[in-house]
């Protein structure tokens, strides 16, 4: 069954101000629209775990007495932006439960670094939506909640594990959402449904308040409608916080009016063996060469390069993210906050019963093969060889990046599929993250911009850049970006 | 029956050291010892959703003042990594240590055996974190779960395997506590914890050159414990290996109440901890400025500060040891000395007089009220016999303690405590006590010789024991001796 698609109200937080601005709009109207967009539609699409509805408005009323009294230029820059959160991001005084039983009913005892930021800024947070269980999978199926569904086709998958950020901004339930991607997890969602998917250089926004999945890969990403949202939520969430060791002191990007105008001309290298690739859907192949001749006639110089590291990035990428997820994941014990198994006695039973019951099974497959590949006598098979394929990718990366600006190839190698299709083999569904992982294992920025229709369905095509080099990427994503979108 | 003479012990030591920062290692929670349970905790602590952990800079300071000191290589570059277990009393399910690359390496601890010096050797010094208490026996269903330690900075000194008896632990041990208190970095309280002890040991026959099986005996709150558990682990190594059977590698625990040993788990069962990088804290470069900050700090170590005062002081084992025990002593005998050539008299005056007038008062030395020049000055009325010693150290001490801002020779003279070693004066009070004590004076000339004691005893008391003791001796026996 396929609908068509909901046309946005609004399609960047710039119409949105205007629209307050000149008086056509006020921010209760605006969160209104939203809360009935979502009223229509959550029982259909499984987007919204939690409505903060009365909490939305009375922020709402506030900021349009204070648009009343101070006008638009005293409110903060995400004024009029109304934003949902990933299931996986602190929000003080709030639940938070990365989709799974194990955190059933936490709250929250702070705000994530990036949550209170967007808060300063004037943004209205609206709820909290949808994911896979800790941010682990690629299609939003793996949730203590049950699955989110692309609203473009309801049997299909919106992707993963952001699938409810990108539902939620593709079926105009907010006009952005702020999501984490570990290996693809907003750029991936993004293609499925045709929206942008932005994720910045590890650590470029702290992980402060952002639960983990693995350290090392996660970063907090944006899915919205245009590059120059991106860029101001970016500029918001983004610099130094002294609660996360690794988040960078590189200086923050500014973006103005007149670089939004220029068309740059890029230099840009794609891999033959990305493009070639067997697994790589023939569809999805020939509108991205298309897509690419596009940009060609645009001006910008398009090489092929060879990466003939293509098809260790997904092995080394799991050996590394499990690793890490196995020790992230073991503070869910029931002992201390969360869910706990109801007949479990002793310290073990505790233990074994609660994370047993309390965990999912891709999330638990996770684990084990987390403590695995970091046990006894396997360490330097599996962990060391990859952590060596790491660092070979990133000098790699650094060595193309002195030549050319941005590298691009497909976002996802095949089309959204039907729910369920891929729950039998789950090493299928982890191929499928080839194009995305090698930005989060390289710690580049990369975003998807949506690139037209295999039968009706969207695909993406992404972007990367060397690392904090998001503003010329967000730059030049805006000046190819369909006007639609711009 | 094992005889133990045919055997040598190898032991070697996991000392943890538990800093005293004022916030943990890895979050600003407090870290008062003995607060209410679980009040000294936060979302960190506790390992929320969504906390990341950041380095406390003290930590890092402690451990390289340590490595300093033990004179170990620092490492320039060093990085964290993460021990994975599940305990109740461990939130994050694991521990932030360091595995691969430790912040030092090598190095020496002296300790001394006797009369003799024996270096053992440091394998390395890591930091870490320590984890919560799990309370077993206060509640007859529940195990109770106190958090306040959790992330409280630890350092763990790992030795070379160089030790062969408790009483070396015990040196070692003494020498651990005395380092820590000396650098400020640590109470260094067995009692209470701060300072803890894993042994290993195994046994071999004397002349052998490769290392029998070890066995881990885990956390000796107290020497008494662990000489305890050495002994016992001792015979029962030897006692297997005699009867033809093998030692099994075996994490122990010491059983205070029986004095025994019992596998905690066997190798079988060991854990398999898992390490790996710990993510979320980049890997730590040490700048040179930073480590000769830390050089700057170190004070005058314990052995350098005692053969000091063996060497260019002249004192004995039992006062250099004694003064050079607690880093504020040795620098208030050191300061002393800047005053006064009387190396002796000065250490006697510290160790009978400062040090328990400071106890009494329970004050710290830092607080004693008498300056340094005033104690010279004291030891110099001595010296030149203006004052006897006796009086000096007793009243004339008390005065000064009580008015420490005037001059000792001052306050002598206004409570005339002034020696009298004018013959004439003296003379004339000697022959008065011999006048007292005919009887007396009999016997001494008949041999009892002795009695020369009772007399400087009466003339003294006379004199109020301002007598020069030397030259009323001389005047007394030149006395008993005219006197037939």
């Amino acid at each position: 069954m396929s609908t068509t698609a909901v046309r946005p109200r609004f399609r960047s937080l710039r119409q949105v101000r205007h629209a307050l601005d000149t008086g056509q709009l006020t921010f209760e109207q605006l969160v209104q629209y939203y809360l009935h967009r979502i009223a229509t539609d959550n029982k259909r699409l499984n987007v919204f775990i939690e409505v903060f509805a009365d909490e939305a408005l009375r922020r709402a009323r506030q900021l349009d007495d204070r648009l009343q009294h101070e006008g638009l230029s005293a409110l903060g820059p995400l004024a009029g932006m109304v934003v949902s959160l990933k299931d996986v991001l602190c929000f003080k005084d709030h639940q938070v439960t990365a989709a799974s039983r194990i955190l059933d009913g936490f709250h929250s005892l702070f705000s994530a670094t990036a949550v209170s930021r967007v808060l300063d800024a004037d943004a209205i947070i609206i709820g909290r939506v949808n994911c896979d269980e800790f941010a682990m999978g690629s299609s939003t199926e793996y949730s203590y909640y049950g699955p989110t569904h692309n609203a473009l086709d309801p049997e299909r998958v919106p992707g993963g594990s952001s699938g409810g950020s990108a539902v939620a901004v593709q079926a105009d339930m907010c006009l952005a959402s702020i999501g984490s991607d570990t290996g693809g997890s907003v750029r991936q969602p993004a293609a499925f449904c045709g929206v942008v998917g932005f994720k910045p250089s590890y650590g470029r926004i702290s992980r402060h308040g952002l639960l983990a999945y693995a350290s090392s890969f996660d970063q907090i990403g944006t899915l919205t409608h245009s590059a120059i949202d991106a860029a101001s939520l970016l500029s918001v969430m983004a610099g130094p916080d002294a609660y996360d060791a690794t988040c960078s002191p590189q200086p923050l990007p500014t973006f103005s009016d007149e670089a939004w105008a220029s068309v740059p001309q890029a230099r840009i290298a794609w891999f033959a063996e990305a493009l070639d690739h067997p697994g790589l859907d023939p569809r999805i192949a020939q509108l991205t060469r298309q897509y690419l001749e596009g940009l060609r006639q645009k001006g910008h110089q398009l090489e092929a390069v060879s990466f003939d590291l293509i098809d260790y990035v997904v092995p080394a990428y799991y050996v590394l993210t499990t690793a890490e997820a196995s020790s992230n994941l073991s503070r869910y014990d029931g002992v201390r906050f969360g869910w706990r198994h109801p007949q479990a006695r002793s310290p073990e039973e505790v233990y074994t019963m609660t994370r047993t019951a309390g965990f999912g099974a891709e999330v638990k497959r996770r684990i084990m093969l987390g403590a695995f590949v970091l046990s006894a006598g396997y360490y330097d098979a599996y962990y060391g060889r990859a952590q060596k394929v790491r660092h070979l990718i990133v000098q790699r990366m650094a060595a193309l990046f002195e030549r050319y600006d941005f590298i691009v190839m497909p976002t996802s190698p095949v089309l959204p599929w039907h729910l369920g299709q891929m729950n039998e083999d789950p090493t299928q569904m982890y191929l499928a993250d080839i194009y995305t992982v090698l930005a989060n294992l390289a710690g580049l920025p990369a975003i998807s911009l949506p690139a037209g229709q295999v039968e009706g369905l969207p695909i993406g095509v992404q972007f990367m850049a060397a690392p904090f080099r998001e503003k010329p990427l967000l730059e030049f994503a805006h000046s190819i970006l369909d006007r639609e979108n711009a | 029956m094992a005889r133990q003479g045919q055997w040598e012990l190898i032991i070697g030591l996991e000392v943890h050291v538990q800093l005293n920062t004022r916030s943990k290692a890895f979050c600003g929670d407090a870290t008062t010892f003995g607060a209410p349970p679980n009040t000294q905790t936060s979302p960190v602590s506790l390992g929320h959703p969504g906390t990341l952990p950041r380095l406390n800079e003290a930590q890092v300071r402690a451990a390289v003042k340590l490595g300093l000191a033990l004179g170990s290589t620092i490492a320039v570059r060093t990085a964290f990594d993460r021990k994975n277990y599940f305990y109740t009393d461990l939130p994050k399910g694991y521990q932030i240590t360091q595995d691969a690359v430790p912040i030092c390496g090598g190095g020496v601890l002296p300790i001394k055996l006797g009369d003799q010096w024996k270096e053992v050797g440091i394998h390395h010094i890591h930091m870490e974190e320590d984890a919560g208490k799990s309370i077993h026996d206060q509640d007859p269903e529940h195990s109770l779960i106190d958090l306040n330690r959790t992330g409280v900075p630890l350092l763990e000194v790992v030795t070379e395997p160089e030790l062969h008896s408790a009483d070396e632990v015990d040196a070692f041990m003494s020498a651990m506590r005395q380092l820590v208190r000396y650098l400020g970095i640590s109470d260094g309280n067995m009692e209470q914890g701060s300072l803890r002890c894993d042994v290993n040991i195994s046994v071999r026959p004397k002349g052998s050159t490769t290392y029998g099986t070890r066995c881990e005996v885990k956390n000796l709150n107290s020497m008494r414990h662990a000489r305890r558990a050495i002994a016992y682990e001792a015979s029962r190594q030897i006692a297997l290996l005699e009867s033809g059977q093998p030692v099994g590698r075996y994490t122990l625990h010491f059983d205070a109440a029986t004095g025994r040993t019992s596998p905690l788990r066997d190798k079988e069962a060991a854990h398999d901890y898992r390490y790996f990088p710990e993510p979320d804290l980049p890997p730590l470069a040490l700048s040179a400025s930073f480590i000769e900050s830390v050089r700057a700090e170190l004070p005058p170590l314990p052995k350098a500060l005692y053969e000091w005062m063996r060497i260019s002081c002249g004192l004995g084992d039992y006062e250099a040891t004694l003064l050079s025990e607690q880093l504020d002593t040795a620098l208030f005998f050191r300061a002393l000395t800047q005053h006064t050539p009387h190396h002796h008299k000065a250490a006697n005056l510290v160790i009978n007089k400062v040090l328990p007038w400071c106890k009494a008062k329970g004050i710290t030395l830092s607080d004693f009220p008498v300056p340094q020049t005033s104690l010279a000055e004291l030891i110099e009325l001595v010296v030149v016999g203006v004052i006897s010693h006796t009086v000096a150290w007793q009243e004339l001490f008390e005065l000064l303690c009580e008015a420490p801002h005037q001059h000792p020779k001052d306050l002598a003279q206004a409570h005339d405590l002034v020696q009298q070693s004018d013959g004439d004066a003296l003379k004339a009070i000697a022959t008065e006590v011999l006048a007292a004590w005919p009887d007396k004076v009999v016997a001494y000339q008949k041999g009892k010789k002795g009695l020369i004691g009772f007399f400087m005893g009466q003339l003294m008391r006379r004199m109020r024991g301002k007598a020069d003791p030397k030259r009323a001796n001389q005047i007394l026996r030149q006395l008993l001796e005219n006197c037939q």
